[in-house]
């Protein structure tokens, strides 16, 4: 029985890669180098994946960032290898750590040029200028009554942060390093802002009944 | 619930637990959908936040494509 259950765990490829890299002799340096190529390549099929956001300028370095976001993935993944649990493939958890930090570094870098601010003028643009999620909208008063409950319900970090990322599409790792922040505090204030515009619109008669 | 010209803006309404926690389920979720497996109920939450936040939901796209691609050469 003992040798059955040894040969399962020994054929199971999530546990041959923690092995590996839990191994004080070569097989840990050898498993350390597979799992870095596999970072790397990751991250550049990421970096291919999204070249259409990617100013074309800035080619030529984002090879760099994805050495880089494979270097930092791989030492997170070093630093967590007691917290794999097995709920998805080992190759899948370990490239989540590079997927994050490669996006995050080519979303900012393809922002890196340009400003983050308040753009009020963004509610009076003409039709062929408002920002898409307006023109999808197609109803000025529906707009009204949003951009009302913006200035009246929203503080002016909550303003900033909800203008920025729902019409001027500003990803919330940039709004992060912007402003001193994690990703998961921009969120919070994101659907902080939601709530109240969603209660203020509700009130103003915008809504059907709620159910939820 | 909102007028629904306004969920693209406001994001939906059901429970969104946040950046945080929606990354630490990306990668079994990837895993499920390219099994093709149903996605459990407890997964709900997450899949409210991959519909408001599109960061993650960028995220996941990556992720799931890389896990396809491997599984594919795996020939599995």
């Amino acid at each position: 029985m003992d040798g059955v259950e040894t040969m399962k765990i020994d054929s199971d490829p999530n546990s041959n890669w923690v092995r590996d890299l839990q191994d004080e002799g070569g097989a840990r340096d050898e498993a350390i180098a597979r799992l870095h190529a596999m970072l790397v390549r990751v991250a550049r099929g990421e970096a291919v994946r999204r070249r259409a956001s990617m100013p074309l300028r800035a080619a030529e370095e984002v090879d760099d960032l994805c050495v880089q976001a494979a270097n930092d993935a791989l030492m997170a993944i070093l630093s967590k290898l007691g917290t794999y649990r097995g709920a998805a493939r080992f190759t899948t958890w370990a490239c989540k750590f590079v997927i994050l930090e490669a996006s995050a570094r080519l979303r900012r870098h393809a922002w890196r040029e340009r400003k983050v601010e308040l753009d009020d003028t963004i509610w009076d643009r003409l039709s062929d200028q408002a920002p898409p999620v307006l023109k999808r909208i197609e109803d000025d008063q529906l707009i009204g009554a949003l951009h009302r409950a913006v200035d009246a319900h929203l503080t002016e970090r909550q303003r900033l942060i909800f203008q920025s990322v729902t019409m001027d599409d500003v990803p919330i790792d940039v709004l992060a390093e912007r402003l001193g922040s994690t990703r998961g505090a921009i969120y919070k204030t994101l659907h902080d802002a939601r709530a109240k515009l969603r209660r203020a619109l509700t009130d103003a008669g915008y809504a059907e009944q709620r159910n939820d | 619930m909102t007028d629904h010209r306004l969920d693209e803006i406001l994001g939906t309404t059901g429970r969104d637990p946040g950046c945080d926690a929606g990354l630490d389920l990306i990668d079994e979720y990837c895993d499920i959908v390219e099994r093709g497996d149903p996605v459990p109920e407890r997964f709900a939450d997450f899949v409210t936040h991959l519909g408001n936040c599109r960061a993650c939901r960028e995220d996941t796209e990556g992720l799931l494509a890389v896990v396809r691609e491997q599984q594919h050469r795996n020939g599995t």
